[in-house]
């Protein structure tokens, strides 16, 4: 391990609401390995943005190969050596794999392109990472893993000394993480540094030299790989902070029954064989690590992506559900954890967002009874407590939270009895949360049945009747609240099988 | 200047609106004073230059009213011009070859437009194409079926005063404007359905946000259909007013009249982007297209002079829009 490449120095950000990086502090030396880990929302990518120039810090000093920097933009990072592997790779699907690696600077022959300087370029730089791919192949004709290689190679090949890999693994097969790992030992030989973003344990262990873990936008200490244990680790990331009033007990009764059942659900490779159930009055909750597949699992069983194969039963009947109109009508919602681009339409009022799930019912023959229309409204309005001067406001105008408690009213108009909320409190400020906490328990307590998706912890043990965890588009387990502790959660949600 | 934008008509109709009313008579005025200037002593001051400005409205109008339906969905349709003429040259060959009587002429034309309606619509609801695309192939499609039913010879329905000729009356009853009568009807019918429908209702939604509102178990694919359609039986119903107004039609046109009737809409308040329309900024603009282009002749300059202004308009009215959307969000 050599001398120290970057240096974070009381990076602090803030944005609306959210103090997402507190005073955090970072280093990172050439030849190591530097593990970057906490829970989702912790700020390990807000940190990353802020390095390479996505965001602009509102204080502290950033200091890379001895001198003080700070990048305009993600273009002037990569020019300094900074390179991002993402998780989703941009790269240009029907370009050639070198190509793609020099794109926007390739080689010219008389002002045309020299395709065959730029095969033959690539090719070294494959011989010299000991990488075999194609430099005349398409790049849509590689699998994932190769493509996140080609990716690596043209990061080498603009002389890049700090990589940060973006949870590299999340898309790959053992065998193809077996070879991102041969090749991150060989960087890291070559002396560069290397930002290695993962929930993997065992990955962790395996590749890292030291790891950084952040919570809450601060930086909780950072270990010697070899000398700490996994429990080390995860005991940080969620620290001892207690929560506010964690439920202790399921408000469900035995043998209460069963409202939705979902059997054998697959959808791709995000969703594989997911089977639950949930209780009249319950409220499931739905953990995991971000691409867990649990929104992938909500919109399957709501008809909103295709599904392969599973049924759903609803009280106990088989329902056909192919599409999100059946969804409806089987009293089935879906609130989405994108409420701009899946739930709202910004450039339309609250009336007309408000009833747009149950039209027909405010609709004498063809026509729409506006009156009607916003009387409802307005009643519900008064009782989510939504901030508007009038319910002819565009939704474009509202706050976050109050945004949110349109897709409630939405879906609570139109009386479903099943409400799948996905990520519920996403951007929205400390005030709302508490009110649609409260609203979710009351609900509840008069007997619709919630499955919750949250990323936040806390949320979750507050929460839910009955917790389910997933990982990798799999159930990893199942807990009831009495049982239930974040290290429990945490445990199923980095289990990979 | 806030005052003014606070009364209550101002605030019923829209502050643009009542601009563009204002440039209605301000482009009067204009052409009014420069006509005789440039034209040899010509006046613009008569009930005749505003019968043949008229005549321009009435189809345009129905067009301009169709595509305000698309265009509120987000998508567009320029074939319009063209299956408008495909319905003018079918149906009126029908009648002076096959001797249909008139009035089933004048369904096979509200037919004929309505059936291209459904074709971009399918394709476009439930095949996922683009909505340019499909009018790109409308257009030929509409120009080949005219030229190829017709066997390219132009239509001529019957001029007033023959037999069959009281399709004419739609136009003009003697000094009646039954055109703009007719068009203010379908103007406030037009109005009803976007604005106090279920399927208006969603048409704009979906303009919007056409994914919540499918996730709000709606079936969007059959309501952005509807849209297209509505705007194909509106081109079959401008097909009539066209023939009613120049009795002629020739095979192979058409396209000039998809510029002005989008330009119309735009002009009007209807966003390119989708999910807001205004059925009356559609009938203001609609009569400021057809103004213009009747003072454009009557200075004395020829037709391509309008195709240049229409095409300018469509690009001040859309940049216009974009940036206001900028500032709001």
């Amino acid at each position: 391990m050599g001398e120290i490449i970057l240096t974070m120095k009381d990076i602090d950000k803030t944005f609306p609401g959210v103090h997402a990086l507190d005073h955090v502090s970072l280093d990172v030396k050439k030849g190591e390995v530097l593990a970057l880990m906490g829970e989702n929302g912790a700020g390990k990518s807000t940190l990353m943005k802020v390095l390479t120039g996505i965001y602009k810090k509102d204080s502290g000093t950033i200091t890379y190969e001895g001198r003080e920097i700070e990048f305009k933009n993600p273009h002037e990072a990569q020019e300094a050596g900074i390179v991002i592997v993402h998780q989703e790779l941009n790269m240009i699907g029907h370009l050639t794999v070198a190509q793609n690696i020099f794109i926007g600077r390739e080689p010219l022959n008389g002002g045309l392109i020299d395709d065959a300087k730029m095969n033959r370029d690539a090719k070294k730089l494959f011989e010299k990472l000991k990488i075999e791919i194609d430099p005349t192949e398409k790049m849509n004709l590689l699998t994932i893993g190769k493509q996140q290689m080609c990716e690596i190679a043209k990061a080498i090949s603009r002389n890049a000394k700090l990589i940060i890999f973006d949870e590299p693994s999340a898309a790959l097969t053992d065998a193809e993480i077996e070879q991102l790992f041969t090749i991150i030992r060989d960087l890291r030989e070559q002396q560069l540094g290397i930002i290695y973003i993962s929930h993997r344990m065992d990955e962790i262990k395996k590749i890292t030299d030291r790891v950084t873990v952040m919570r809450d936008g601060c930086n909780v200490g950072t270990l010697i790989t070899k000398d700490c244990t996994k429990d080390d680790i995860i005991n940080m990331m969620i620290g001892h902070v207690i929560y506010a009033a964690p439920k202790t007990e399921s408000h469900v009764k035995p043998g209460t029954p069963v409202v939705l059942k979902a059997e054998h659900i697959n959808a791709g490779r995000m969703v594989r064989d997911v089977s639950f159930e949930l209780h009249k009055g319950e409220i499931l909750g739905f953990s995991g690590l971000m691409g867990a597949g649990r929104t992938e699992t909500a919109r399957a069983i709501f008809g909103a992506d295709a599904r392969e194969s599973g049924d759903i039963y609803i009280n106990g009947e088989k329902v056909k559900i192919t599409r999100p109109e059946e969804a409806v009508s089987a009293g089935l919602s879906y609130l989405s954890e994108d409420r701009k681009q899946f739930g709202l339409a910004l450039k339309k009022s609250i009336v007309e967002n408000s009833t747009l799930t149950c039209l027909p019912k405010f609709c004498r023959r063809q026509f729409i009874d506006k009156k009607k229309e916003k009387e409802v409204t307005q009643k519900y309005v008064d009782m989510l407590q939504l901030k508007t001067p009038g319910v002819d406001q565009l939704v474009i105008n509202l706050s976050g939270g109050n945004q949110q408690k349109v897709v409630i009213g939405k879906w609570l108009i139109g009386d479903a009895d099943i409400l799948i909320f996905d990520e519920p409190t996403r951007g929205i400020d400390v005030g709302a949360k508490e009110e649609i906490y409260e609203l979710m328990n009351r609900l509840a307590d008069e007997g619709k049945s919630i499955i919750m998706i949250s990323s936040e912890l806390a949320e979750i043990l507050r929460m839910s009747d009955r917790i389910i965890v997933m990982c990798e588009g799999k159930i990893t387990g199942e807990l009831d609240i009495a049982e239930a502790t974040q290290a429990k959660i945490m445990n199923l949600a980095t289990m990979r099988n | 200047m806030k005052k003014f934008k606070n009364l209550k008509f101002v605030r019923a109709i829209g502050f643009n609106r009542v601009v563009l009313i204002c440039v209605i008579f301000l482009l009067y005025l204009l052409f009014a004073v420069l006509t005789p200037v440039l034209h040899g002593g010509a006046s613009f001051v008569k009930v005749e230059r505003i019968f043949s400005a008229m005549n321009y409205a009435y189809f345009l109008g129905f067009l301009a009213l169709g595509v305000t339906f698309v265009i509120s969905t987000g998508g567009i349709d320029f074939s319009i011009g063209p299956v408008m003429f495909a319905s003018a040259l079918i149906s009126g060959y029908c009648l002076t070859q096959y001797h249909a009587p008139l009035w089933l002429c004048l369904i096979i034309s509200l037919i004929v437009g309505s059936l291209f309606g459904l074709l971009n619509g399918y394709f476009v609801a439930y095949r996922f194409l683009p909505s340019f695309v499909t009018s790109l192939a409308s257009i030929e499609i509409a120009k080949g079926i005219g030229s190829v039913f017709t066997k390219t010879q132009s239509v001529t329905w019957p001029t007033a005063g023959s037999e069959n000729s009281w399709y004419k009356n739609l136009v003009r009853a003697g000094n009646v404007p039954t055109g703009l009568i007719l068009l203010i009807i379908a103007a406030v019918i037009c109005g009803i359905v976007l604005n106090k429908t279920k399927a208006g209702r969603y048409m704009l939604c979906i303009g919007s946000n056409k994914e919540a509102v499918r996730l709000s178990g709606v079936n969007t694919k059959k309501w952005e259909m509807i849209a297209y359609v509505i705007c194909g039986l509106l081109a079959g119903c401008a097909a009539i007013f066209y023939v009613g107004a120049y009795t002629t039609v020739q095979p192979g046109l058409g396209d000039n009249f998809n510029n002005d009737a989008i330009a119309a809409c735009v002009m009007g308040g209807t966003s390119m982007a989708g999910g807001v329309a205004s059925i009356l900024g559609t009938v203001i603009g609609t009569m400021i297209m057809s103004l213009m282009q009747e003072g454009i002749l009557a200075m004395g300059f020829t037709i391509s002079y309008q195709y240049v202004i229409s095409g300018i308009i469509v690009l001040i009215a859309v940049t216009a829009d974009t940036l206001s959307r900028k500032r709001k969000v």
